[in-house]
This record gives structure tokens, C-alpha cells and sequence, in this order.
């Protein structure tokens, strides 16, 4: 009888728990299951371009799920980590040519991995046409990210709006942590030098932005 | 002993009762059908349709057989609702398939067709006649139309699948520093002139999951899912998303599952 009962049970719970009980994943394990799946779901024509998908530790921090909350110390870790980031043009000069950053503003184009390849271009584009409403009028742009249009207009042109704009495009986490902005300098997607011209186009009055 | 026995019926009878909880489903809400069908009546999608059918009752392959004995989870050659219920786990294969990824494993086993050769063309360029597997895909999605988005977690692997397709779904990389939350997480957002479908909304979340496969005015071809998924990497700059990889898979079932009680109607409409 007694056992009849352990045999019972034996197979019993093991079944019940493959076929009546299965229940999510936790935490820990849901990130083991889904980083192993990441390093096997994707391709590249190079070792190096596949390294795209590896996250910094800013990345880490900022892949929030659901309704989760930064804490403050997390949040001061990603600004850290951000203004170490930074690097600045090797002339100093944080104010390009708007006109080339007018174009760069309009370009979306650049990077992108299809069919085996990379796409080929002399630069990249600065993509923020994508998400954000430049020079008045425009009505092609994108509104995942705040209008930018008269953005010198509202805050001039000083040495510090350059400084504080500049620093925003290239690692906005460094004001605004794990903000859906990219870090556009500091991931490489665009050069110290492409960012003075984009600076130049926000804040330039001569600019179409700031026109009205 | 007595306590024992009743403690593990105790947990059984918890068991059960958690885990038909969780297969409780959304009420639908369809107030977009209207709109929808008026595409709809008009869309190229539908020779699609025409095609794949051919297709599927066809002898094809190294093996010249139909895929009548295809199962896609309700029995070998049962359509009607199959793709309502997918993602699921399939106990032959031991995984949480999609639509796309049933039909490659039916396609490699009952025809014997090569996997890399499928795969290689599942795809179509844009402006193409588009590829066996979009013509059979938008088929066998049409024969569940009218019927209700019914994906149900129940195996571990299922669970496991959607939690993962949660964790990608926020998991931010490259150097957009973007994962799909970024584009998706808030209502009336548009890239450009493109709108974006706002994912975290119930409602929103249904439109999508049950019109797809689609037509997609601007490649004149149908696309899947997987094409779907496999775009938004590519725009986000990321390495490409393999067809039918257990990413497309995780993501889907994620999409899907929160996409119950919607009423498909395949082919949608795309820009």
C-alpha cells in the first residue's frame, strides 16, 4: 500500500508539474533563455557587425520591462557613465555649417545590414528628420521626439547652448538617462564633426529651423 | 500520510485553478472592422490567396506530396482557426512554433524540400510575384478569418517563449540604443509621416497581430510577420533577424498572446 502510494506520487507530481503547472519564467531565467536566443537569431556579414546586438552597461540599465522604474542610483550610473563618454572635436570649435547639418538632419539613411551586406556610405545620416519637426512648415517629420523647430530662436546661440546641445546629440543620457533619444556620438553613429554642423542647424539663426 | 496526500491534491488543485486563469481571454473589441473591410474588399492581397491554395493542395517537392497532412496544432489538414492559435508548442518538433516556421518544418518533412533553399527565398524582393511560402502563409492565415485571436499558454516552453519575446520586446542595443519600446510604447506616434502602432495598447496591439500577413502597398507584395519583425531590425541598425529564429518566434508569441480576442481578417493593408 504504502508503496503503491510513493509510486503514485512519484509519477504524479512530475507530470502535473510538465503538463498542468507550467508557469512563467522567472527573472533570472527569462534573461538567460532570451540573451542565448539573441546570440543565435541573428546574422551578419562580419564578426564585428554581429557585436551590435552585445549591450553596454547603459543599455543594461536602460531596458526597462513594463512599468519598471529607474532607481536614483541607476539613473546617476547611466549620467555617469554618459558625461565620461563625451569627446569633443579636435578643433574645439562646437559650431559647424548649418547647411551640412541641414542635410545630415534629412538623412536617414546609413548603417543598415540587408541581405548579407552593409549599406556603403561615405557618412552617415543624422536621422533626426525621423522623429523630430525641424524648420517650419516641414511635413514629413516624425514625432516620437519634441519639435525642434525655432530651437535657436527659444534659447539663442551663446557658448553654453552650443555646449549643452552639442553634449544632448551626442550622449543625451547624460541629461535625460535612458531617454528614447539615441546616443548618437557615443554609440559612433555619427562623428564629433558631424555633430557641430547639426549643432550649427538648431542654433544658427541664419538656420531654416529658426526661421519663421 | 493522509496530510501528505491531501497537501499534493491541495497543490494540483492550485495548479489548475492558476493555470485556466491565465488562458482567460480579452474580450474583442473591433470598432477599426468597418475600415478594415473596406480595404479589404479591394486588396491585391486576395490573388495571393489563389495561389497559395494551388500550392497547397499541389504533389510538390522531392517527395511530390500535398501538405494535407500538415498539422498545424488542431490536426493534420485542419485550417480553419490554425492560425488563431499559433504560436504553440508542438510536441513532434519539441518547439513553440509560428505559422512560418510550421510550414517550413511540414515543407522540409512531408515534400522534402531543402531548408536553406525555402528559407533563402521565403522573402520575396519587392515588386516580385513574391515566394511560395507568402502565398501559402496568407492562405492558410484567410482559412481563420471571421475567427478570434486564441493563443494559450500551457507547456513550459510557451511560457518560456513569451517571456523571452518580452524581454527582446524592451531589450535596447546598437547604436540606436533602440529595442521595439522605443517607437512603440506610446499612442499617436509617427516616424516621419509613418504611423506607428502603439503596442502597449490592447486595442492596438489586436489591429496588428490579426492582419497580418498583408499587403504591402509600397513592395506590391505580401509580407509576413517574420518580414515585419525582420524590417524593424533592420531599421534599428541591428544584424539580421533569421527567418523563423526562436527571436521571431519569442516576439511573436509575446505579440500575439497580448492580440487574443481579435477577429482576424487576412490579407490586411498596408502602406
Amino acid at each position: 500500500m504504502k508503496k503503491a502510494w510513493f509510486k503514485w506520487a512519484a509519477l504524479s507530481v512530475p507530470a502535473l508539474i510538465a503538463a498542468g503547472c507550467a508557469t512563467f519564467p522567472d527573472q533570472a531565467t527569462t534573461r538567460q533563455i532570451a540573451e542565448k536566443m539573441v546570440s543565435e537569431s541573428y546574422s551578419a556579414p562580419t564578426p564585428a557587425l554581429l557585436k551590435r546586438l552585445v549591450q553596454d552597461k547603459s543599455q543594461q540599465i536602460c531596458s526597462k520591462i513594463g512599468d519598471a522604474k529607474l532607481t536614483q542610483e541607476e539613473a546617476a550610473e547611466v549620467v555617469k557613465l554618459a558625461r565620461a563618454s563625451i569627446q569633443y572635436p579636435e578643433s574645439g570649435q562646437l559650431v559647424g555649417d548649418w547647411k551640412v547639418g541641414d542635410k545630415l538632419a534629412h538623412d536617414g539613411a546609413g548603417d543598415r545590414i540587408q541581405f548579407g551586406r552593409l549599406e556603403k556610405r561615405k557618412e552617415n545620416g543624422g536621422l533626426c528628420q525621423n522623429c523630430h519637426a525641424l524648420a517650419p512648415g516641414e511635413i514629413n517629420v516624425g514625432n516620437v521626439g519634441p519639435s525642434l523647430t525655432g530651437y535657436g530662436l527659444q534659447r539663442g546661440n551663446s557658448e553654453a547652448v552650443a555646449k549643452l546641445t552639442y553634449e544632448r546629440i551626442y550622449n543625451g543620457w547624460a541629461y535625460a538617462p535612458c531617454s528614447n533619444m539615441p546616443r548618437l556620438g557615443a554609440t559612433g553613429h555619427l562623428t564629433p564633426e558631424q555633430i557641430t554642423h547639426v549643432v550649427a542647424y538648431l542654433i544658427d539663426p541664419a538656420s531654416p529651423v529658426n526661421k519663421k | 500520510m493522509p496530510r501528505t496526500r491531501s497537501g499534493i491534491t491541495a497543490f494540483a488543485v492550485a495548479c489548475l485553478t492558476i493555470c485556466g486563469t491565465v488562458l482567460a481571454q480579452g474580450k474583442p473589441d473591433d470598432g477599426l472592422a468597418v475600415g478594415r473591410q473596406m480595404l479589404a474588399e479591394d486588396n491585391p492581397g486576395d490573388l495571393w490567396i489563389d495561389r497559395g491554395e494551388k500550392l497547397f493542395y499541389e504533389k510538390r517537392g522531392p517527395k511530390k506530396a500535398s501538405l494535407e497532412k500538415c498539422d498545424f496544432g488542431l490536426g493534420p489538414g485542419k485550417l480553419e482557426g490554425a492560425t488563431a492559435q499559433l504560436p504553440r508548442y508542438f510536441p513532434d518538433t519539441g518547439q513553440v512554433q509560428d505559422l512560418e516556421s510550421r510550414l517550413l518544418t511540414c515543407m522540409v518533412e512531408l515534400q522534402g524540400f531543402k531548408r536553406e533553399d525555402i528559407v533563402k527565398r521565403a522573402i520575396s524582393p519587392a515588386g516580385s510575384s513574391g515566394s511560395d511560402v507568402e502565398a501559402l502563409a496568407i492562405y492558410i492565415s484567410s482559412r481563420s478569418n471571421g475567427m478570434k485571436m486564441n493563443v494559450s499558454l500551457s507547456h513550459q516552453k510557451e511560457y518560456d517563449m513569451y517571456k523571452a519575446g518580452e524581454y527582446l520586446f524592451y531589450r535596447r542595443s546598437g547604436q540606436t540604443d533602440f529595442a521595439c519600446i522605443q517607437c512603440h510604447g506610446e499612442a499617436n506616434k509617427r516616424i516621419r509621416l509613418q504611423d506607428l502602432v502603439h503596442m502597449t495598447d490592447k486595442k492596438q496591439i489586436q489591429e496588428v497581430v490579426s492582419s497580418w500577413p498583408a499587403y504591402r502597398g509600397a513592395h506590391f507584395v505580401v509580407r509576413t510577420m517574420q518580414w515585419r519583425l525582420y524590417d524593424c531590425f533592420w531599421q534599428m541598425r541591428l544584424p539580421e533577424l533569421n527567418y523563423t529564429s526562436d527571436a521571431s518566434i519569442a516576439l511573436t508569441t509575446y505579440l500575439h498572446y497580448q492580440g487574443n480576442g481579435a477577429v482576424i481578417r487576412v490579407p490586411g493593408f498596408k502602406r
